[in-house]
């Protein structure tokens, strides 16, 4: 469907279908209602502090305008600056729960809420990955991200969500076990493939691949679609997690979830919550010392980080790591015999925001990097002042109507313009969203770099 | 200038600044605090200890590294206006105790030209920077600090006000045995405008010592619950 086609009610894009959106029904009795119960202690209570900060709080310096990659790489278009987006909402704040703005209205800043402001408010919040790397620019700590997940998360109460983060993402997974719908007979027979093709490529090694194991010490739950798109990474764990031989397992959709994508966090906290009970109940099924994060960024900030603060711990008696931990802690322990000159070639390294910003691992993934690889790169800027790489927020599963070029003409830029400064062959990063934004950028630009996990690059390098 | 309005403007108008300000400052700081504590939401590398946080926050104060590292401009300007402001209240508050420090015109000339500069910048850079959208408040605040800046300046650099006289109007007010404010028109705006700044300000946006203290300790804080 062409653009022309649809209301344009923010810029030339739409992440949104009017079949979600619906732009000519009035919508401000509901967005209001849901505003207010956004701000109540009781529905809110894990964010209301950070969201009324930088709602109260901004002096409207313009500063993290200057950290976005979005703004920055659309050509500065103030569209796209974080305060501009926050204030969007924050207008609105203010005339309805602010006394002064009550009082003063325009003169502090508040406004009526219109039809066109929702719809466009709508668009606004998927503009916006939410790295959080604007929050490193603000002299307060102000987090206009986290404006625009809550803002999103109004849109979610008024059933206005990507089809793709939504019904085939959340429902699909606790419906299906994974989102991209995989069954238990495909999965099965994607890993006798991925078995006998180490086999035939490592001669006298016999593989194992454990599958819905009870009591293993490491559960390893990837991102589901990396069964699909990016099967080497499954390869690389495989062979990596046999040549250490130590006890591990995958599990499958007769488990429960399978998949550890939770694209609530991108829009709806209830939504985050009901993933986030379906992984529990299918760990404590199996009962591992640990769970293991495959390649995933957003996977490993809910099960990791945000799951702490929001589960009891009697419900989760395990430890959560990133895969990337376990390769580090193997290295150190002096598990892994590597040739760093079976991986000749330049490689750079992406650091994913929701593993390194909002994750807090950098030094892991360089350790493995520069153990298994000859000529290492670093993109500059890197580690916590890294730019998004664009797929975040779920953006790297939105791409119908125009979305593809507004991530490709923004984000994509910049992050394009980053990577070539290294004149790296193979770009590695660990997380599949980032990797598949990657890879829309290798086809839209025609760029010629590899795109990998570090899961392959890692087994590549492994002496026998 | 009429005899009762000096009155009100030196003696009865500062405790109304001081109650509305120490008032709003206090239920400013306090209705954070009754709000739940969050989610970890860190940004890393953050901390683990509120010692560690705590004296982070504090460092950052003065340092400022997001605006150092995004905008040279605006950290420029930062650090001219609340050195210069710091310095400037500083040499009013020792009215509290002494009336004369020695080299005060001197060093409180620079701090006054620095945060008047400042604030001057401020302005400049909201009118022509286009990436925020600023408002009548934002201008209001920062014209009310122009004012009372410039208009301090003159009276510290013309020496047009007695020093003694200031020391005893201060003491006065402190142990409630308010007198008479030096009767001279420019220092009687100048008190008046910085007494409307005063008031004004904990009602403007969230004054910035306790949105920095909210605000860095919630990204600092790597700290869960349990475990």
């Amino acid at each position: 469907m062409k653009i022309e086609q649809i209301y344009k009610v923010f810029d030339e894009y739409r992440g949104l279908s009017d079949s979600k959106l619906h732009p000519t029904e009035p919508k401000s009795e509901q967005f209001l209602k849901a505003f207010r119960e956004l701000l109540d202690k009781k529905n809110n209570w894990p964010f209301l502090l950070p969201l009324r900060l930088a709602l109260e709080a901004c002096t409207h310096c313009g500063t993290c305008a200057e950290a976005c990659p979005v703004y920055i790489g659309s050509g500065r278009n103030k569209l796209y600056s974080p305060v501009y987006r926050a204030d969007m909402l924050r207008k609105i704040y203010k005339r309805y729960f602010t006394l002064t703005g009550k009082v003063f209205g325009s003169l502090v800043g508040a406004k009526e809420v219109t039809e066109q402001d929702i719809n466009a408010m709508a668009e606004a919040a998927y503009r916006c990955t939410i790295c959080r790397r604007c929050v490193l620019a603000c002299p307060f700590g102000l987090d206009n991200g986290l404006v625009m997940r809550e803002m999103r998360k109004i849109f979610a109460e008024l059933g206005i969500i990507p089809e793709e983060l939504k019904e085939e993402g959340v429902d699909n997974q606790l419906r299906y076990g994974s989102a991209p719908k995989i069954s238990y007979e495909a999965l099965m027979n994607i890993l006798d493939f991925v078995r006998g093709e180490i086999e035939e490529n490592r001669k006298n090694v016999s593989i194992e691949i454990p599958v819905d194991k009870v009591g293993a010490k490491y559960l390893i739950i990837n991102n589901a679609g990396d069964y699909l798109s990016f099967l080497d990474t499954i390869r690389g764990i495989v062979e990596v997690m046999n040549y250490v031989n130590v006890d591990w397992t995958f599990n499958s959709p007769r488990t429960g979830v399978f998949d550890n994508v939770n694209y609530g966090l991108f829009y709806s906290d209830k939504d985050m919550l009901r993933v986030i009970r379906a992984h529990l109940e299918t760990i404590n099924k199996l009962k591992p010392e640990y769970v293991v994060i495959g390649e995933c960024g957003h996977a490993y900030d809910v099960l990791g980080h945000l799951m702490k603060d929001l589960i009891p711990a009697e419900e989760r008696p395990f430890k959560v790591i990133h895969i990337v931990e376990l390769y580090d802690k193997f290295l150190r322990e002096g598990k892994l015999k590597l040739d760093k000159h079976k991986n000749a070639e330049p490689v750079t390294f992406h650091d994913s925001c929701k593993i390194g910003r909002c994750g807090g691992i950098y030094d892991e993934p360089r350790r493995v990097i520069v153990a298994s690889c000859r000529d290492f790169r670093e993109m500059y800027p890197n580690r916590e002042y890294n730019y998004c790489c664009g797929g975040g927020g779920g953006f790297a599963l939105m791409s119908k109507y125009n979305f593809l070029d507004f991530r490709m003409k923004t984000y994509g830029r910049l992050k394009m313009q980053q990577v070539k400064d290294t004149a790296a062959s193979t770009l590695i990063t660990i997380c599949a969203n980032c990797k598949r934004q990657f890879l829309d950028m290798v086809s839209y630009y025609n760029l010629n770099i590899n795109v990998s996990g570090l899961s392959e690059v890692l087994a590549n390098a492994l002496v026998y | 200038m009429d005899e009762y309005f000096t009155i009100f403007i030196g003696i009865y108008l500062p405790y109304i600044t001081l109650v509305v300000f120490i008032v709003a400052v206090i239920y400013n700081f306090f209705k954070w605090i009754f709000l739940p504590r969050p989610i970890m939401w860190a940004i890393f590398p953050a901390k683990k200890s509120l010692a560690n946080i705590l004296f982070t926050i504090a460092t950052r104060i003065f340092s400022l590294p997001g605006p150092r590292k995004f905008d040279k401009l605006i950290f420029t300007l930062a650090w001219m206006f609340h050195i210069g402001l710091i310095v400037s209240l500083t040499l009013h508050a020792k009215y509290i105790f002494i009336p004369h420090l020695p080299y005060e015109y001197e060093v409180g000339t620079i701090a006054g030209m620095l945060a008047a500069i400042g604030s001057v910048g401020f302005i400049i850079r909201r009118y022509v920077d286009k990436r925020a959208d600023s408002y009548f408040a934002d201008y209001f605040a920062l014209i009310l600090l122009i004012i009372t800046l410039s208009l301090g300046q003159y009276i510290r650099m013309f020496r047009v006000v007695e020093s003694t006289h200031l020391w005893t109007w201060v003491q006065g007010i402190l142990t409630l045995n308010p007198i008479p404010p030096p009767v001279n028109t420019l220092f009687l705006i100048h008190i008046v405008f910085a007494q409307i700044y005063m008031i004004y300000l904990p009602f403007k946006t969230l004054i910035h010592p306790i949105a920095i203290f909210y605000g860095q300790k919630i990204i600092l804080d790597q700290r869960h619950f349990k475990g």
